[in-house]
């Protein structure tokens, strides 16, 4: 009995041809084309800034302290999406609620704030 | 959807946790905006507010138990005596923290306003009645005392110890929550009422299911009350940690952990089986004393050697909370496996126990702050990174060089070790007879038996104190008033407690003492 | 629909990566991240077992839990980048002075 996927045969002709072709074409180029690497050839070309020093240098600790703060804040947040959507339920008890809570979160900006955490100039 | 409805009773037993959270926000402001040299006035702030939170947990503590905030909360005398133990060791902290922080110019408003939040989050624990809310406290208690463990950044060991502290907190708050989630799973609920009554029959259905969520639950609590075999952080924590830290990580954090795993047990332990909670917590407190004085004994760290007699006093404490569950409090044959669960006959066992229990966690309070407390007024900035700041060379002729701290360090090692006419002794007094009365006579010889090896080395340091002569050249840090204010007053507790515990313990036989019993 | 049990399976296999993860990892960050990973496999399992009960609690409790651990992962990181900055590695077997 013909198998029901005998149709999509050729498919599968064409992925590996594709597979194979995706393999032989660097590898022919790299085996048979000429090389000659030079500063000026591995520069950026036409766009594209000029690259200063290493990728894996380390970061000045204050992405780690914007980093902190910022997940801090932003996940605070999620506390606000349920209230809103039940706006109008909650009413005024839900509106006096969520303005303590977020009066505790403003009064933790101002001290982050003061404290000159937000500064990126020190 | 309706709007719930809350009255003002509602509010009542979390007002001392407002208060505490007000007064840390008032501080994190001030130090911002009034950046004045001199900083004493924080830790007088910080004082009035854990006194003022305190006054208002001990009006609290003469209404009648009851659930709140539709049964997240329960105002019971239970919670409302442990937020006025947390306030009081909040308060002598903060005075500890003041002349050891100025002693390193490190004194800052943040320190006191970490101590304020971790102190609201103690209140909010004991008096959570539902998983959720529970481990929110239990993490707004823990974070800020890992913050506050890591507080000095000077030298290595306060980032370390920080670091373990953090990692296994976080562990154990870990496995609690996740237990939680099983036993959420297994009854459909979070409240504890309600799970305890769901559970019977939710065992039947998936007993591995609840069998596993219970015995996680258990493992992060032991973890957090420093049981044996989950010690291993607290001697290296609690010497790392600032000194005043340690002490109120020894003390408020130590009676928080307890009573909510008091609390939480005693809904779940008599349903899901007795035998099986009760066989665990003998084991835990046999293991954790023994343990914890075995290891305290070849000390000559000071600091760590108290470390390790926190962890046998949490010993002394569990064999408390077995009582609780001991075959003569817990009617026999109970649990899921049979009829439904119910608590024996005689409650008035079970009342000694949580009165001992109580009497113990304030007794522990005072005493260990102010033994702790000595040791940081003793330790000197210069010696932090060298590591022999707490050897006990430093206490030889501490007598004649600072009697009055000699002295008080006498009379917490004697409260320690349990001899009278200290507090420590009535405290292991009631906690031992309990276990006696409930029949658990081996584990209170156990008890007795541990602690007098106890005495040896509490007593090594009197000794040093009062019969080796003065090394010299060692130098003690100037005094404070605010670390001298706070010793007299713990010594004078620990002595006065000691004397007449009448009070006190009478006001703990109340009726009514615990929700939902 | 997915079956709850392929979801608790999940979560319980996250878990127990996790927890192996705090026991056997040397990487102070790693072992922070296994512990993230435990706490979202409880909260994973609150989930699976709101959606098969229908229930408000467990996705409550989804968003406190969130909330709790992006606390500890901030005060977490704080302490990871003191240790850091005090010994200049995040080795676990280099964190240990203290004798025992």
């Amino acid at each position: 009995m013909e198998s029901p996927l005998v149709p999509y045969l050729p498919i599968l002709a064409v992925l590996l041809l594709a597979g194979l072709m995706a393999m032989a074409i660097p590898a022919l180029t790299t085996r048979l084309g000429p090389r000659s690497v030079n500063p000026i050839k591995s520069e950026s070309f036409e766009c594209g800034n000029p690259t200063l020093g290493t990728a894996r240098q380390r970061f000045a600790v204050k992405f780690y302290v914007v980093a902190l703060l910022f997940i801090v804040f932003d996940v605070e947040a999620v506390f606000l999406y349920p209230w809103a959507v039940n706006f109008r339920a909650l009413g005024w008890f839900g509106y006096g609620t969520m303005l303590m809570f977020a009066s505790t979160l403003v009064m933790g900006l101002v001290y982050i704030w003061k404290k000159g955490a937000l500064e990126w100039e020190s | 959807m309706n709007t719930p409805s809350f009255g003002l009773d509602d509010f009542l037993p979390v007002l001392p946790a407002a208060i505490l959270t007000a007064g840390a926000i008032l501080l994190l402001v001030s130090e911002v905006f009034l950046g004045s040299a001199t900083r004493t006035y924080q830790a007088l702030l910080a004082v009035v507010t854990s006194v003022a939170a305190g006054a208002l947990a001990f009006s609290n503590a003469f209404l009648p138990a009851h659930a709140v905030l539709q049964g997240y909360a329960v105002l019971d005398p239970f919670s409302s005596f442990t937020t006025v133990v947390v306030c009081l060791g909040t308060g002598l902290g903060a005075l500890l923290g003041a002349g050891f922080l100025k002693h390193r110019n490190a004194e800052r408003g943040e320190f006191y306003a970490l101590l304020l939040f971790a102190a609201a989050g103690m209140s909010l624990l004991a008096m959570s009645a539902e998983f959720i809310t529970l481990f929110v406290n239990l993490e707004v208690l823990s974070v800020s005392t890992y913050a506050l463990t890591a507080y000095l950044r000077r030298g290595p060991r306060p980032s370390e110890a920080g670091f373990k502290y953090f990692i296994l907190g976080a562990f154990a708050a870990a496995l609690l929550l996740y237990g939680a989630a099983l036993l959420y799973g297994a009854t459909g609920t979070t409240h504890l009422s309600e799970m305890a009554a769901g559970l019977g029959a939710a065992a039947k259905a998936q007993p591995a299911l609840v069998a596993c969520g219970f015995f996680l639950v258990g493992a992060g609590f032991a973890f957090k009350v420093a049981a044996v075999p989950f010690h291993m952080w607290t001697p290296d924590v609690y010497e790392g940690a600032p000194t005043p830290v340690t002490a109120v990580m020894s003390a408020g954090v130590k009676a928080a952990a307890f009573v909510a795993l008091v609390r939480v047990f005693l809904f779940l332990g008599p349903v899901f089986d007795p035998e099986v909670v009760f066989v665990i917590f003998s084991a835990l407190a046999a293991a954790t004393m023994v343990v914890g004085n075995l290891l305290a004994i070849p000390q000559r760290n000071v600091k760590r050697m108290l470390a390790y007699s926190s962890v046998a006093h949490a010993g002394y404490l569990l064999s408390g909370v077995a009582a609780l569950f001991a075959p003569a409090t817990v009617a026999p044959k109970s649990g899921v496996l049979s009829a439904s669960a119910t608590w024996g006959a005689d409650s008035a066992l079970r009342g000694e126990a949580l009165k001992g229990l109580l009497f113990y966690l304030l007794a522990y309070t005072v005493t260990s702050l102010g033994s702790f407390g000595v040791v940081g007024a003793l330790e000197r900035r210069e010696d932090e990174t060298k590591g022999n700041a707490w050897d006990l060379d430093r206490f030889s002729g501490l007598a004649q060089r600072r009697p009055f701290q000699a002295a008080a360090m006498a009379v917490f090692l004697l409260s320690l070790g349990g001899i009278p006419p200290t507090v420590g002794f009535m405290a292991k007094l009631l906690v031992f007879r309990a276990a006696v009365d409930a029949g658990l006579v081996g584990l209170a010889v156990l008890g007795v038996l541990s602690s007098a090896a106890g005495v040896y080395y509490y007593l090594r340091v009197v000794v040093y104190m009062y019969m080796r002569p003065a090394v010299e050249g060692m130098q003690t840090p100037e005094r404070q008033w605010t670390t001298e204010f706070a010793l007299a007053a713990s010594a004078l507790a620990v002595v006065g407690l000691g004397l007449l515990p009448g009070s006190v313990s009478d006001w703990l036989s109340r009726a009514g003492l615990i929700f939902g019993q | 629909m997915i079956a709850t049990s392929n979801y608790l399976i999940l979560a319980a296999v996250l878990f127990c990566m996790g927890m192996l993860g705090v026991l056997i990892r040397r990487n102070a960050l790693v072992v922070f991240m296994c512990i993230e990973l435990m706490l979202n496999a409880a909260n994973l399992t609150f989930l699976a077992f709101a959606r098969e009960r229908g229930d408000a609690t467990g996705h409550i409790s989804a968003f406190f839990i969130i909330a709790v651990a992006a606390a500890e992962a901030a005060v977490g990181l704080a302490i990871v980048i003191s240790v850091f900055r005090a010994r200049g590695t995040v080795n676990i077997e280099e964190i240990q002075t203290m004798k025992h």
